[in-house]
């Protein structure tokens, strides 16, 4: 079953819950959720470059926050809007993530939905049952 | 009454305790009405919070929520909560996000008759000058690291320094806004690259810029001490210390999950990772904090100036004539070290206010000169389409709150439910009927921020009033908005 993400309701800001097969898809389906929640419509717009991103953290909760902030930080302070992710791969181990990203150099932003203040560790725990990844996502906007 | 197992005692008509209960170290307190309890309730997971911030190690007293409670991070949004400096701590999940978000209001010496035949120029001077929306940037020249370096210690001194305001404005802001003990060397590169081009811009959500008219005075006597009356026009600016301060907050987030575990807390939510204030991640944590309220003090200070020249150009009245005098400037969202009385004795504590306003009494050290005789304004903004309330703080807040009141309306609908609200209507039309105008980067920020989209406002602060913890002094009407 492919992964998918719903929005739930969240009085103030943005709530969803994530569902995959496999780790790797959960931080995946997880960038399309943030996405979601930050751009108005991907149409038309072309891929400029690529970059390799590395993040390491201290729980998997711990570096799905870091994945979706970093993919923020890019967005709001370098303008630089992440459109695809190739080849992410997590050691579970290590806690270590690895991934390519295709990007979109952002001169309009009028395509910004929301601003993400933060990726909050809000009810945030990745559980596995049945060999699915679950997880709940709230952005603070 | 009990709600979904909790337990909710009435103390007054509108004092609420939630008794202590497993890992509890103090009850929880929430000052609301009956009928404003009962529709709360529907947010079960603030009351929750009320309760989880309670096992913070070192908390005096009560863990507190004002009338405007809602689900937060961490604390609940309308949370107060102080603890002790020997052995508690000190948690970004009680200051939030957006640290110094908060409210300032400047009096004009314009009135109504003069000012609405050209309000939409106005407004839209407003609009071009001052940065507003997603990632908002370029109000000022982009700062150098110097710069930075001395807004993120001075506050809003800078901003003086750079003609962008005048001594005064300093003497009537909250700490004359500067926390001293600020450091530079504490906040990451990553901080300061999100807020080297944000000083002086409002951002995006619930933040703005109001030009509103006095519609009611309470307090003819706290008025006069404020420079208010009936049919002036004043302005209130809401923002706080944008990118940077969020960086700052995330930042310390990470390294207090981890001293949680080192130092051996037992907390009911990673967002109340905290440490003992004493110990190197508490100091460094308050002194980036600190840093991250300063550049919001500027922050609020730059867009006053800006708002200024644009009532200069728009009315080509001398600045004398004006007036544009700040009548205060208030963070709603803190930790700030303060001299309370617990069991009779002059305590240090850490008072967290996280969507609170700080509300001293008459005769404070901590407020001007000026305010001594009456007491501290406390700015209680409400929603675009109905009113805002100044109001100010009495001796009952020192004795029951930390000295603290309400910050605001609370959302009453999800943003998801506004828009939904708002399909198919014309706000802005809706708005300019009732003399409203209204600018925005998006109609989706007018739709999500709808007056329907809140409580209202009268209800909290009526709450604060009836319990004594303020009192009100003057209601505004809003004539124009500019929002992200």
């Amino acid at each position: 079953m492919p992964s998918k993400h719903n929005f739930i309701s969240h009085t103030a800001d943005i709530a969803f819950e994530v569902e995959a097969d496999s780790l790797e898809e959960l931080f995946v389906e997880s960038f399309y959720g943030w996405f979601n929640s930050v751009i108005f419509s991907d149409n038309e717009l072309k891929i400029h470059s690529e970059m390799f991103i590395e993040i390491k953290a201290d729980s998997l909760e711990q570096l799905l926050v870091d994945f979706l902030n970093e993919l923020n930080f890019l967005l709001i302070t370098k303008k630089i809007l992440c459109l695809r992710i190739e080849n992410l791969t997590i050691d579970k181990r290590n806690i270590l993530l690895n991934a390519f990203i295709r990007t979109h150099n952002l001169e309009d932003t009028s395509i910004i939905k929301s601003e993400i203040k933060a990726v909050t560790y809000h009810q945030m725990e990745i559980i596995k049952k049945d060999n699915k990844y679950f997880v709940k996502v709230v952005f603070d906007i | 009454m009990k709600v979904d197992g909790i337990e909710l005692n009435k103390i007054r008509d509108n004092l609420w305790e939630i008794p202590k209960t497993d890992g509890m170290r103090v009850p929880g307190r929430i000052y609301i009405s009956r009928e404003m309890l009962e529709s709360t309730l529907s947010e079960i997971e603030a009351l929750k919070q009320v309760m989880n911030v309670a096992h913070l190690p070192g908390i005096e007293k009560y863990s507190i929520a004002m009338p405007d409670i809602h689900w937060g991070y961490g604390f609940p949004i309308g949370g107060v909560a102080a603890t002790n400096l020997d052995e508690g701590v000190i948690s970004p999940g009680g200051v939030g996000y957006d640290i110094n978000c908060g409210v300032r209001l400047a009096s004009t010496n314009l009135t109504l008759e003069e000012v609405q035949p050209k309000l939409e120029n106005l407004i839209s001077k407003l609009f071009q000058s001052i940065p507003t929306g997603v990632g908002a940037s370029g109000a000022i020249k982009k700062l150098s690291k110097s710069d930075l370096k001395k807004i993120l210690e001075k506050g809003s001194v800078w901003a003086i320094e750079n003609d962008f305001g005048n001594q005064n404005d300093i003497k009537f802001t909250e700490e004359s806004g500067t926390l001293r003990n600020a450091d530079f060397s504490v906040v990451s590169e990553r901080a300061l690259e999100r807020g080297a081009d944000q000083a002086g811009t409002l951002g995006s959500g619930n933040h703005f810029l109001e030009v509103d008219v006095i519609e009611e005075i309470y307090d003819n006597k706290v008025a006069e001490v404020f420079g208010l009356f009936k049919g002036q026009i004043v302005i209130q600016i809401h923002t706080g210390s944008r990118g940077l301060g969020y960086q700052i907050c995330d930042d310390y987030l990470k390294i207090l999950i981890k001293a949680s575990e080192k130092y051996g807390f037992k907390l009911p939510d990673k967002q109340l990772a905290c440490a003992p204030i004493k110990s190197q991640e508490g100091r460094d944590y308050l002194a980036a904090m600190q840093a991250a309220a300063n550049f919001a003090w500027n922050n609020r200070q730059v867009i006053m100036s800006l708002a200024k020249k644009c009532f200069q150009d728009t009315f080509k009245i001398k600045e004398s004539d004006l007036g544009f005098n700040l009548v205060y400037d208030v963070c709603h969202n803190i930790a700030k070290i303060e001299k309370h009385k617990i069991d009779g004795k002059v305590k240090e504590v850490c008072v967290h206010r996280k969507g609170a306003t700080r509300a001293f009494p008459p005769g404070s050290d901590m407020i001007p000169e000026k305010y001594k005789s009456v007491g501290q304004p406390v700015l209680i903004p409400g929603d675009m389409g109905r009113y805002s309330y100044v109001a100010v703080g009495t001796e009952k807040a020192m004795e029951e709150t930390f000295g603290s009141s309400c910050h605001g309306a609370g959302r009453n609908l999800s943003r998801h439910k506004a828009l939904k609200e708002a399909k198919g209507r014309d706000l802005v039309s809706e708005l300019k009927k009732k003399g409203i105008i209204i600018q925005a980067k998006g109609y989706k920020t007018i739709a999500e921020e709808m007056p329907l989209a809140y409580k209202d406002v009268a209800d909290v602060v009526d709450v604060m009033h009836n319990e004594g913890i303020t009192k009100k002094v003057a209601k505004l009407k809003p004539l124009g908005v500019i929002k992200g």
